[in-house]
C-alpha cells in the first residue's frame, strides 16, 4: 500500500522552501529567495500556501527601518516533510 | 524556480540540493577567534616577560581579557545581523562558548578563594619551619585554564568539521598535561602557544575562507 504524496509539498518551489527550512532554525525571506532562485512574487504566494497549511510560521519585523520577513518550519511542517520523504522512498523502492 | 510538479527522483534530488545549500552558506568570519587568540597570547607573553625580566606593570595584564569582551559583543551582534538565517549549530555553539565564558570566570573566582585560604597556611608554615613552602598553587593554575580552553575548541572543531580547531583543542590538553610538571614561566609560554594554535591560526584560516566564499558569492550573483 503506497501513501499519496502530499500535494502541498509535491511542488518544486514549496518543496525547495521546506527542504531549506528543515535544515535551519529560521531564515529570512531574502535568503530563501536567493537559494531557491525564485521571484519575490512567486515566493510570497508559495510561502502563504505553506503558512495556510500550517507548515511554516511567518513573522514580520523591522530592521533599520526596513521590513524583515522571517520564516520557520512548524512541528506540523516537519511531520509532513518526514511523511513526504517516507512516501517518496516507498515509491522509489517499488520503481 | 517554477511551481511545477516533480518526479520522485527530481523531488529527492531537490531535497538533497536544498539541504546542502543551507549547509554550505555559512562561513565563520574568524574575527572572534583571532581576537581571543591574540589577547590570550599577548597576556601570557607579557606576564612571562614580567617574571623573566623582573618588572611589574601597574595592573594585571590578564584584565585585558575583560576589556576584550566589549569588542566581542560588538563582533557577535554584527555577525548575527549580517546572517540571513539561524542554524541549529549556531545555537549549540552560542551555548558552548557562553558556558565556556562562565566557567572561566568561575575558575578565576575559585582560584582567588584558594589563594586567600592558602595565604595564612603558607605564612604559618614559613614561621614554623623557617623557610617558605615548596608548594606553589600558582603552578597548577595554567593547566586548569588550558583544560578549559581545550573543551569548546575541540567541540567546535569537531562539530564544524574544522580540523585546525580540533587539533588546537587537543594541543591545549597536551599543553595542560605538560604544564603540570613545568615552571610558571613555561606554563605561560605553553598558554601563549595554545592560544595561537587553538584560536589565532584557525581564526586566520576561517577569515581567509570567509573572504573567498564572499568573493565567490559575489561572482555567482
Amino acid at each position: 500500500m503506497f501513501k499519496d504524496l502530499d500535494p502541498i509539498l509535491h511542488a518544486q518551489l514549496r518543496l525547495a522552501v521546506v527542504s531549506l527550512l528543515i535544515s535551519v532554525k529560521e531564515a529570512e525571506f531574502t535568503f530563501i529567495k536567493e537559494k531557491t532562485n525564485s521571484t519575490a512574487g512567486n515566493l510570497s504566494v508559495q510561502l502563504n500556501k505553506l503558512k495556510e497549511a500550517g507548515y511554516i510560521d511567518i513573522s514580520k519585523q523591522f530592521r533599520d527601518n526596513y521590513p524583515l520577513t522571517i520564516c520557520r518550519i512548524t512541528r506540523k511542517g516537519i511531520e509532513a516533510f518526514e511523511s513526504y520523504v517516507n512516501a517518496l522512498q516507498s515509491y522509489m523502492k517499488k520503481d | 524556480m517554477e511551481d511545477k510538479s516533480l518526479t520522485h527522483e527530481e523531488s529527492l534530488h531537490l531535497i538533497n540540493s536544498m539541504i546542502n545549500k543551507a549547509k554550505e552558506t555559512y562561513h565563520n568570519t574568524g574575527i572572534g577567534a583571532m581576537l581571543w587568540g591574540t589577547v590570550i597570547a599577548t597576556c601570557s607573553l607579557v606576564k612571562l616577560s614580567e617574571l623573566h625580566f623582573g618588572y611589574r606593570l601597574p595592573f594585571d595584564i590578564f584584565l585585558l581579557t575583560l576589556l576584550a569582551v566589549i569588542p566581542q559583543v560588538f563582533i557577535s551582534i554584527r555577525e548575527k545581523r549580517k546572517k540571513k538565517f539561524k542554524s541549529y549549530d549556531d545555537i549549540f555553539m552560542d551555548y558552548i562558548w557562553l558556558g565556556f565564558g562562565i566557567c572561566i570566570f568561575l575558575l578565576i573566582h575559585v582560584n582567588n578563594a584558594v589563594f586567600v585560604s592558602l595565604k595564612p597556611v603558607a605564612i604559618e608554615y614559613a614561621q614554623l619551619t623557617g623557610h617558605p613552602s615548596a608548594f606553589r598553587y600558582n603552578e597548577f593554575i595554567n593547566p586548569l585554564f588550558l583544560i578549559l580552553y581545550g573543551l569548546p575548541t575541540f567541540i567546535t572543531g569537531a562539530a564544524c568539521k574544522f580540523k585546525p580547531m580540533l587539533w588546537g583543542g587537543i594541543l591545549c590538553w597536551v599543553c595542560s598535561v605538560i604544564a603540570v610538571y613545568t615552571t610558571v614561566k613555561i606554563d605561560l609560554l605553553l598558554t601563549a602557544i595554545s592560544a595561537i594554535a587553538a584560536w589565532l591560526i584557525p581564526g586566520i584560516i576561517m577569515e581567509k575562507e570567509y573572504r573567498q566564499a564572499k568573493k565567490q558569492q559575489q561572482q555567482d550573483v
